[in-house]
Parts: C-alpha cells; structure tokens; sequence
C-alpha cells in the first residue's frame, strides 16, 4: 500500500502543489481523497496536481481529481494537472474532461499560465 | 540416584546439594524410564519392519503386551489398511533412499479396533561400518491436530457455501440491471452480450432498448464507475432514470442532461459517482433506420457498413455524466442501411490486455480493424465473433464488458 500509492504537498505562492505517484486505484483513492480534503485553498490560489509519478489511474482516480476540481471551484482557486501521461490525456478527452481541467507539461509552466491570465485581468 | 551420590560427594554446600538431588530426582535422568514413558510413542524395527523394541507409552495407545508385538509383528501391521500400503509403497523406499522419512501422519490401529491418528518420524540407524542396522520411529498423537483440521476444514466449507450464496446473489442483482431479452424491433436485428469480470461482485456496465412513441425506439449502453453494491445501485438509478427520461422527453440531448442533473444531486454530498453512456434513438424508415446518438464521455460508437468497411461515429466533447453540473453532450446522426451494423460496447472490451504478447491494452483502433478484417455482417454475428474475441482474451479482460448490436437485415429490405 505505502509503495504503491503515495500523495505529498507542498504550499507555494500561488497554491499547493499536491503530487501524486504510483497507481490510483479504488484501493489508494481514499488516501488521495483524505490529501484533497486536507488542502488549504484560498480564492485565487491555483492547486497544480503534479501526476508525473502517476503510473495507474482508473475511474476512481478520475472521481478523485473531479473532487480536487469541486473543492477548488468551491473555494474560488483554479485547478491545473500536470505532466498526464499520454494514456491518462487520451483517457480524459474520451470523458469530455479535457475542457474542464487545465493541464500543463510542468508544475511552472502551469504557473506561468496563471500569472499571465492573472495579469490580463 | 547415582547422580544425587556424586552430587554430596562433590564437597559443595549441603543446602544446594539436597536441592540438586531433588531437581535430579524430578527430571527424568533415567533415560531408560524417559524411554518407557515419554509422552510419544517409540519403536526400533529390523530393517523388514520386524518390531524389536517398543515403550510403553505406544503399548498402551495400542492396548497391546509386548510379548503380543515384540518379534512377531512388523511396524505396518500396526497400521490401518490404507497407512499400512502407504508404508508399503511411499516410507519404506523413503527410509531405504535417504535414511529418515518425517511428517507423516498415518492412523495407528489399536488392539480394541479403535483408530488413533498420529504424526511419525523415522530414521535408520546405522552401524559403525555404515550398514544399515535398525530403523528408529517416533509417533505423537495426532488426535489434538486432527480435530484442528476438521476444524479448519469445516471453517473453509462455511467460506465456500458463504462465497457462492455472495455470488449467487451478485448474478441475480446483475439480472435486474440488464432486460432479461431484447425487444424485437420490427425489421432489424439485435444482440447483446455481458461478459462480467468477477464472479463475485456486480458489475457497472448496463443496456437497454425499449419502444418510444411513434415507430421510434431508445436504446443505450453504459458503463457506472466503480464495482460492488455500491456500483450496482448507481447502475439501477441511472436504467430506470434513462427509460423515464425519455418518456418525458425523447430528445436525446435532455435524456443525457436530466440523467446529469439526477446523478449529480444525488452524489453530489460525498462520494461522486457518474457513468459513461451512450443514448440513442431510432426511427426506422424505407431504406433502413435513421438513427441520433448523444454520448456522454463514452468510446465511440461504430457501424460496420454492408461493405465491410467500419467507422466510427465520433461524439466529441460529451462529458462524462454526473460529476459535472451543466456536462456538455455531444450529438451526432447517422444512417443505417440495409446490412448496416451499429455497435455499442463498453471499455472493458477496448481497455483489456490480450494474453500473451506485450500485454499491450486492446484499443478502439484495434476493434475497428478487427471488425473491418471480420466477416460478420448482422448484429449476431457481430456479437458472437466478439464474444469469442473476448473469449481468446482469457484473463486479459480486467473490466466488465457489455455489447450491443442492431443491424439492418439484406433480405428485409428487398421486401420492403
């Protein structure tokens, strides 16, 4: 289970930064849930869920990162996947997810991104 | 008590001395009493199995005297009919080929016909020349392990009869969520199939096609995340909400939204829950059938044309349903013409990993050139040829699968 499945944060600026690695499964899904409801998100920040670790996702994992999702729009931050692998970006197209969740290649492209979009407004 | 002699012989304190004797005393020092009664049974036998010696703990387990067995008896005789070929044919090279043969349990027949099930372990010793002498065999009631076995064993049938009762209701729960047969559409064909992945949960993947107003019909195929009762009631609510859906407004587009909406409100509180489906409706017309599509995060649809040639019929941008207030759903129309087949089919087809190989996942590209390179031309066909494809995936189907085929029979068009 601990070698399978891990979550950690860190706080930065602009936002926490959740990382997941290993599978996402109905096994692990509650331990990435327990990580989303531990966040502290503030209106404005932007949650970057770096997945480039992620080895497995199925659709508990997509319920997982859809919750992430209603808890930042809860609180008025954004939302940002990082580095998805080229299954798991075929995977959330095929969902209609794509439009929904905002995704960069890496955690500070994902920033730059949210800087510049800040500055328009 | 030689030993307590040597003990006050020895010029140490008197107290400790007396305690010595007495300690010698208790224990068994006489190694010939340890013999007689230790709480196992002993035997020596020559090497054809003739009883040389016996104690007398295994004498009285037999209820036997040892001038009845001494001499006259071989260790088999001893044995129930079963243990004593057992001896013949298993121990007794054993013993030969490697000296010792241990962690047999043989059942002992007694003097009274009582059986009595023991554990024995032998060894051959050897004389000083490396010729085999005598074999050496220890046995220790068994009757304790025994009844921990039954025990065990009757624990494990419990387990048995609770697993198949578990499965037993998985497949009556998986009956309601799919129709016990397809209704007949007046000039096509239909088939479905489900391939479960587990016997012992219900699977998330459901079909239907039922009768609208009119000549038109609704039909769909869809696939709930997760397994498990839990699974099982989303898959219940998201059946009955499609058919009463389109009742109230067969418009595919608002048969999607309102399963969102009911779906979403549902699960909203803690657990999200949603499914990928496809809806579509039907209207048959002179030359075939006219059919709208709207599909919610589901694989695309595909027809394989008379021809022979397949494709797919993309929905673009449909989200997946019930996760997201508002999801978007994505239309598309087409058209069947006779020897036209649509098909339906969840991910556990395209997302399984075939046996052998590279293990590499099934894809939707891979069941379109698999049903452009089959034969199969009416939703049976189709239906049974990827049956046996899923068949050949043996235990590479991780997820359950659910198909379902409509076709525009040749002939019935010829007619009409």
């Amino acid at each position: 289970m601990s070698t399978k499945f891990s979550t950690t944060t860190r706080t930065t600026p602009t936002g926490p930064v959740l990382v997941f690695a290993g599978e996402l499964d109905s096994s692990t899904a509650p331990a990435a849930r327990d990580a989303i409801q531990g966040l502290s998100l503030h209106a404005g920040d932007q949650l970057i869920i770096d997945l480039a670790g992620l080895r497995f996702c199925d659709s508990s994992g997509i319920a997982a990162l859809i919750a992430a999702r209603n808890l930042a729009g809860a609180a008025g931050a954004a939302i940002a996947l990082v580095a998805l692998s080229p299954h798991l970006s075929k995977v959330l197209r095929l969902l209609g997810l794509a439009e929904i969740f905002a995704t960069h290649p890496t955690a500070d492209q994902a920033r730059e991104a949210w800087a510049e979009r800040r500055a328009e407004r | 008590m030689c030993e307590a002699d040597d003990a006050k012989g020895g010029g140490g304190a008197h107290d400790d001395s007396g305690v010595g004797a007495m300690f010698s005393a208790l224990l068994e020092d006489s190694a010939e009493d340890l013999y007689e009664n230790a709480p196992c049974g002993y035997l020596s036998t020559l090497m054809d199995g003739t009883i040389a010696k016996i104690n007398g703990t295994l004498l009285a387990w037999l209820g036997s005297r040892r001038d009845e067995l001494v001499g006259r008896r071989r260790f088999s005789d001893l044995l129930t009919v079963g243990g004593r070929m057992y001896y013949e044919t298993h121990i007794a090279p054993t013993l030969a080929m490697h000296g010792e043969a241990g962690g047999l349990a043989l059942d002992l027949r007694a003097a009274d016909g009582t059986r009595l099930p023991v554990l024995v372990t032998s060894t051959v010793k050897k004389g000083d020349d490396g010729a085999a002498q005598l074999i050496r065999i220890t046995l220790f009631d068994a009757r304790d392990r025994r009844a921990y076995e039954r025990e065990l064993l009757r624990a494990r049938e419990q387990a048995d009869v609770e697993r198949d009762r578990a499965r037993q209701l998985a497949s009556t729960l998986q009956k309601t969520l799919l129709p016990p047969a397809l209704m007949t559409v007046p000039g096509m064909e239909v088939a479905a199939y489900y391939h479960p992945a587990s016997a012992d949960e219900v699977g998330g993947d459901f079909y239907d096609l039922f009768p609208l107003t009119g000549d038109s019909w609704g039909f769909f195929l869809g696939d709930v995340s997760g397994k498990g009762a839990e699974a099982a009631v989303v898959t219940s609510l998201a059946r009955y909400t499609l058919r009463s859906a389109a009742v109230y407004n067969p418009e595919p587009v608002k048969v999607l939204d309102n399963l969102n909406t009911v779906l979403h409100q549902q699960y909203r509180g803690g657990d999200t829950r949603f499914c990928t489906v496809i809806y579509g409706s039907l209207v048959p017309d002179d030359a075939g059938c006219a059919i709208t599509l709207v599909s919610g995060g589901h694989p695309s649809a595909i027809i394989v044309r008379a021809d022979g040639v397949a494709e797919f019929l993309h929905t673009p941008g449909g989200m997946l349903v019930g996760a997201i207030p508002g999801a978007k759903f994505a239309e598309v129309t087409a058209h069947l013409a006779a020897g036209d087949t649509l098909l339906l089919y969840s991910d556990g087809l395209t997302e399984a990993r075939p046996v052998g190989a590279s293990r590499e996942r099934y894809s939707e590209e891979d069941l379109l050139d698999f049903l452009a390179a089959s034969a199969a031309s009416t939703a049976p066909d189709v239906i049974s040829a990827l049956t046996a494809l899923l068949k050949g995936f043996g235990n590479g189907v991780e997820d359950d699968t659910a198909l379902l085929a409509l076709s525009i029979p040749l002939a019935e068009i010829g007619d009409a």
